[in-house]
């Protein structure tokens, strides 16, 4: 539906914003890092390949030194990149089913429906939602698909609200009267005259909601919720608290690769923004 | 400066509206909403909770280095771990409203006892680490819009940017190794110097010096939101037409901040307030793990761990109705401001 | 000149002497500040007996007699013992003149009263050594004898203050022991008295002035605090705000920077008696873990010296069956399994193994077991095996365990000092049963090995259990029902100043008595 002159015009708005290019080219690298970590690197991350304890910049082929079992730190860097994007990626989708879905009817439907959706998402964001995520990983034993339904079934709430919103407003523009009039059943107008209006908004959101998912994954792996098989970075963080005295490096890239991957998306969905709603760019950029 | 004295005379002065009937219905019909939230939070706690496996008198018997079955099932009786699910439900729920919590069977103290001891210390950190947020968040919004386009502004910005995009946990890690660890200035974990034995102002400034570190980390993602929306709205404030205006009819330039701009940028800061409280709570258990902070949000990691159902059910009650209350209070203090919002 | 120089050697000489000889006399008073993790849940011993419970309450409390750290049995509250009759009947003579913290004197009906009617319902450990019993009776009011059923020798084993912990008649007889005030208060014949316990910060206790060793206790008080933080606690001695880190309360990566110390020391001595025994369960149920093949397989797949010495610092011993080098009967003329992958790969593809995953259950007590549990799983992998390490909580597992819901899973048990009480227990087939984590989870069942247990408990004289127990290691050793991993080593940290602090095979928990600070 997206015709190529709109999508030229959206690159070169985008381009326009040096953030969000560096924000981008961050991403690339952290992605194929992720996509060529088992060519990179033929050993698993959690393989004891050196002496433990080893500094960084030290030793050849080992750039940023080992753990206290004298695991490969790049490595783990490079795998800890599958899990950060899968997990942030698979729990934002997950979000915006549950999201979308209840604002899309809130916002369509209205009346005791929207009030008793809202009600019920109000209440969803009254508990603090680390905890709930907490809880709920401890109780569903901490694995990949806990923590990320944990994330997802936490994250919602700001979805279904945007996505209400534009549901609300959309409701009543004359495209829609005129479905109504001619008879289209109401799921079809929702999915296919309404919701494809609101996926600008809902797009900006989805990048900023992967980079709130990488923290809450990380959080969660840091004090050891996360799942014990997969090398994610909170965990290296996590590991290398009891010897931070003794090896900074250990705690310290993990988080950096944590920095630039939020912050990477953060601008990318601040450019992603201001492409998609050009009338509504700020001043002093 | 003398904006800031202002501000708060301004405010001062709109805190005896209150005295008004329509606020009065509007404060008694939010706090009825709180009490069934309330209820609601404590019913899907209990069933949630229990749902996962293992049980307390298992744990118990485990550090006991002894336990057999018939261990086990005395420690299950003296919890009234055996009776049916819904008596003990029942009991709970009609504890909590006499704001009773229960016994914590592993440490052999009330609940309520349990979480207002270390209470205190929470509401120390979080509320340290609100209000650093908020005023150098504003301030430097603000010191970033009046300086627009500089690089002052740029340099903010990025800042923000940064700290937004930071782990909490890493950047606490970070602030031990080099402000603890490397250079020595502030102490790395914990409330006060342990075995001290301070008492008065010495101790008080003993406490101070170990609040340092932890409420600035815990502050700084919420500092950076507040840095960027205090400078965006102020922003936006500016270039509209009353205050144009205003300017244009040569109205002194400290009163169009006060008045005008400074009063529809606050809007935006005291909704994020609100939703800054729950974010604290959670935000909490990192920061109380990594400076060993002896506040609610660690009790809670530890009774999940151990299993203590009632000291964890607790400490989700009274942390969510901190939250509750706290967005009471943002939505009263926002009507003030606004005059324009109806009192739904 | 000469004269000079002679009259300073003189001078020093003796005051080195002198020196030395103040050394060695213990110096009375004294305050002393020790670290407690966790906090105990209780200090009532006779009801809590958990780890933390022990090292505290084991001041307040005494039993009948102390070990040494050969195991070797010295005096506490009995000052003889007589064992007659073959091996069946225990007289012990009490001490006189020893008062309770109350002021009333402590006699052989105490002892009776703890025996039968106390301790039975509180303490499961004396529960179980309390079913060789026949009979308890008090010839007089110092006179103590027990009558077996049979031959027990691990019976005078069983006598230290966490195992039977001497409680006082005239407080609890008649009492519902559980609600009893008096267990906020503990009442013991012990050095040290209980005065004060502020809940998540410290507990004091103070010299008990009416002691019944003369002079002693040297100290005149102690300040368990409770200190969560790893880190902090290290801070704590580094600082000298605490004076000893008990076993247990610190993370193996600060030692080494800890002992380089000049005033800091650490001694592994003082847990001979518990000697704890990491290994790990195998569901013998369940394919491909009921083949021994698969057994073996896992001890030589498991770098155990690499183990000790990247996770456990280099602490700690390589066992070679289920029974301690520390504990009595121990032998290890056994088969042997050094790291040796090939090895393992041999018998892997000898029985077909076919690649079924297996899960791998860690102790869920810490950074250190985490690290622990990922290297055995690298090692595993690494000769072959499919390992997945299943994430737990406490609680997640003792259920699994009681539920037998495992392939493998971590644990360590005490020993007790004789493997009829802390062996035993682990492999024989009568104490396969659902609901606890300490008996025989693995599920391994042999009825030569029940037997050799059986008649090993009973046998008389030492030599004939020493036969039993030896063929017993060898039959275990090759059948590998568990894989032996680590004999750890829980080492207590202390300011040098502080003298003489282990002298039992018990440590810290009964050491306060004898321990002085020269400072």
């Amino acid at each position: 539906m997206m015709r190529y002159d709109l999508m030229i015009d959206f690159w070169r708005r985008f381009l326009r914003n040096k953030g969000a290019v560096l924000g981008l080219g961050i991403l690339l690298i952290v992605f194929l890092l992720a996509a060529l970590a088992p060519l990179l690197y033929s050993y698993s991350p959690w393989s004891m390949v050196q002496r433990p304890f080893l500094p960084p910049f030290d030793r050849e082929g080992f750039l940023f030194g080992t753990d206290t079992l004298g695991r490969d730190i790049g490595a783990g860097l490079a795998f800890g990149a599958q899990i950060s994007l899968l997990v942030g990626v698979v729990s934002t989708l997950v979000a915006l089913a549950i999201g979308v879905i209840l604002g899309a009817f809130a916002g369509y439907y209205g009346g005791l429906l929207d009030h008793a959706l809202m009600r019920f998402t109000e209440f969803f964001q009254t508990i603090p939602s680390f905890a709930l995520a907490i809880v709920l990983v401890a109780i569903f034993q901490p694995s990949t698909v806990s923590v990320i339904i944990a994330i997802g079934v936490v994250s919602w709430p700001p979805v279904a609200r945007l996505v209400r919103g534009e549901f609300l407003s959309l409701r009543s523009r004359e495209f829609v009267q005129a479905s109504v009039v001619l008879g289209q059943r109401n799921t079809k107008i929702i999915v296919s005259q309404i919701l494809p209006n609101t996926l600008s908004p809902v797009i900006v959101m989805a990048s900023l909601m992967v980079a709130q998912a990488i923290l809450l994954e990380s959080s969660l792996s840091f004090l050891g919720l996360g799942d014990p098989n997969t090398m994610s970075w909170g965990y290296m963080i996590g590991a290398a608290r009891s010897v931070i005295r003794q090896a900074w490096w250990m705690s310290f890239f993990p988080g950096m690769a944590i920095l630039l991957t939020v912050l990477s998306l953060n601008l990318v969905g601040e450019g992603l923004n201001d492409a998609l709603n050009p009338h509504l760019a700020r001043k002093g950029r | 400066m003398a904006r800031a004295g202002q501000t708060f005379s301004f405010l001062l002065r709109s805190s005896f509206l209150w005295c008004d009937v329509n606020k009065l219905v509007f404060i008694g019909k939010r706090l009825i909403q709180a009490v069934f939230v309330l209820l609601f939070i404590v019913v899907l706690n209990f069933f949630l909770i229990r749902a996962a496996p293992g049980d307390p008198a298992q744990v118990m018997a485990g550090e006991a280095g002894a336990g057999d079955e018939a261990y086990v099932e005395q420690l299950r009786e003296k919890f009234g771990l055996d009776r049916p699910l819904h008596e003990q439900l029942f009991r709970y729920v009609g504890g909590i409203i006499t704001l009773d919590m229960g016994y914590s069977y592993r440490q052999e103290q009330p609940v309520a006892k349990l979480i207002f001891e270390r209470l205190p210390a929470t509401l120390l950190l979080t509320g340290a680490a609100f209000l650093v947020s908020i005023l150098l968040g504003v301030l430097l919004g603000a010191l970033a819009a009046a300086r627009v386009g500089r690089w002052a502004d740029s340099l903010i910005t990025v800042v923000a940017l940064i700290f937004y995009a930071t782990p909490l946990f890493w950047i606490a890690l970070m602030a031990v190794l080099l402000f603890s660890v490397q250079l020595g200035w502030l102490p790395g974990f914990g409330m006060e110097t342990v075995g001290a034995g301070l008492h008065g102002l010495a101790h008080s400034l003993d406490i101070v010096k170990h609040l340092i570190l932890p409420s600035l980390t815990l502050g700084l993602f919420f500092m950076a939101i507040y840095a960027r929306m205090t400078r965006a709205s102020m922003l936006e404030v500016v270039d509209l037409d009353f205050v144009k205006t205003a300017k244009a009819k040569g109205v002194h330039p400290g009163r169009i901040w006060r008045v005008h701009v400074l009063r529809n940028a606050i809007l935006p800061v005291v909704t994020l307030a609100g939703i800054q409280a729950g974010q604290l709570v959670g935000g909490a258990v990192l920061t109380e793990t990594v400076f060993a902070w002896p506040g609610i949000g660690r009790l809670m990691f530890d009774a999940l761990l151990q299993r203590d159902y009632n000291l964890l059910l607790g400490v989700f009650f009274i942390s969510s109705a901190m939250v509750i209350l706290f967005n009471l209070v943002t939505d009263f203090f926002y009507t003030l401001v606004d005059p324009r919002i109806e009192l739904k | 000149m000469l004269k000079k120089f002679l009259a300073i050697v003189v001078i020093s000489v003796l005051v080195t002497m002198v020196n030395l000889v103040n050394a060695e006399t213990p110096k009375p008073g004294g305050s002393i500040n020790v670290v407690i993790q966790p906090e105990p849940p209780g200090l009532m011993l006779g009801l809590v007996q958990n780890g933390p419970t022990q090292m505290v309450a084991g001041n307040i409390y005494e039993g009948l007699l102390r070990y040494d750290n050969d195991l070797k049995p010295m005096p506490s509250l009995a000052t003889k013992w007589e064992i007659t009759e073959g091996g069946t009947v225990y007289t012990f003579n009490l001490k006189k003149g020893v008062t309770w913290h109350d002021g009333k004197p402590m006699t052989a009906a105490d002892v009776v009263f703890t025996a039968t009617e106390f301790l039975p319902k509180g303490h499961p450990r004396w529960r179980v050594t309390k079913t060789n019993v026949t009979k308890i009776e008090a010839l007089d009011d110092y006179t103590v004898r027990f009558t077996l059923k049979q031959p027990f020798g691990p019976f005078l084993g069983a006598f230290e203050v966490g195992s039977m912990p001497i409680i006082p008649k005239h407080i609890y007889a008649g009492t519902d022991f559980k609600s009893n005030p008096a267990n906020n208060h503990p009442i013991g014949t012990g050095p040290f008295k209980f005065n004060e316990w502020k809940k998540g910060s410290y507990i004091h206790l103070v010299k008990n002035e009416n002691y019944h060793i003369d002079g002693q206790p040297y100290l005149d008080e102690i300040y368990w605090h409770v200190i969560p933080d790893a880190a902090a606690r290290a801070v704590a001695i580094e600082t000298g705000k605490v004076d000893i880190l008990v076993p247990g309360s610190i993370e193996y990566w600060d030692i080494p920077r800890l002992t380089k110390r000049d005033d800091i020391c650490m001694t592994s001595k003082g847990r001979e008696f518990f000697a704890p025994h990491c290994w790990m369960w195998i569901n013998n149920r369940n394919a491909p873990m009921s083949d021994k093949r698969f057994r073996q397989a896992i001890m030589y797949a498991i770098n155990r010296e690499f183990v000790r010495e990247a996770v456990w610092n280099g602490m700690g011993g390589i066992p070679t069956g289920p029974i301690s080098s520390k504990t009595r009967f121990y032998d290890d003329d056994v088969k042997k399994y050094p790291y040796d992958p090939e090895k393992a790969k041999a018998l892997l593809k000898e029985m077909g193994y076919d690649g079924t995953p297996v899960r791998l259950l860690p102790i869920p007590y810490g950074e250190t077991w985490q690290r622990f549990a990922e290297v055995v799983r690298q090692n595993l992998q690494d000769v072959g095996i499919k390992v997945k390490l299943v994430a737990t909580d406490v609680a997640g597992w003792n259920q699994k365990q009681n539920e037998w819901d495992f392939d493998l899973a971590f644990t360590y048990l005490y020993q007790y000092g004789d493997p009829a009480l802390g062996v035993a227990r682990s492999y024989i087939t009568s104490n396969i049963a659902k609901g606890s984590p300490w008996n025989n989870v693995g599920g391994y069942s042999n009825p030569k090995v029940d037997e050799l247990f059986a008649n090993a408990a009973v046998a008389y004289p030492d030599a004939k259990r020493q036969e039993l127990y030896t063929e017993v290691q060898k039959i275990l050793a090759e059948d590998v029902p568990v894989a032996w991993l680590l004999e750890l080593d829980f080492p207590t940290i202390h300011k040098c100043d502080v003298q003489n602090l282990i002298s039992t095979g018990i440590g810290v928990n009964n050491g306060f008595v004898d321990a002085w600070l020269n400072r």
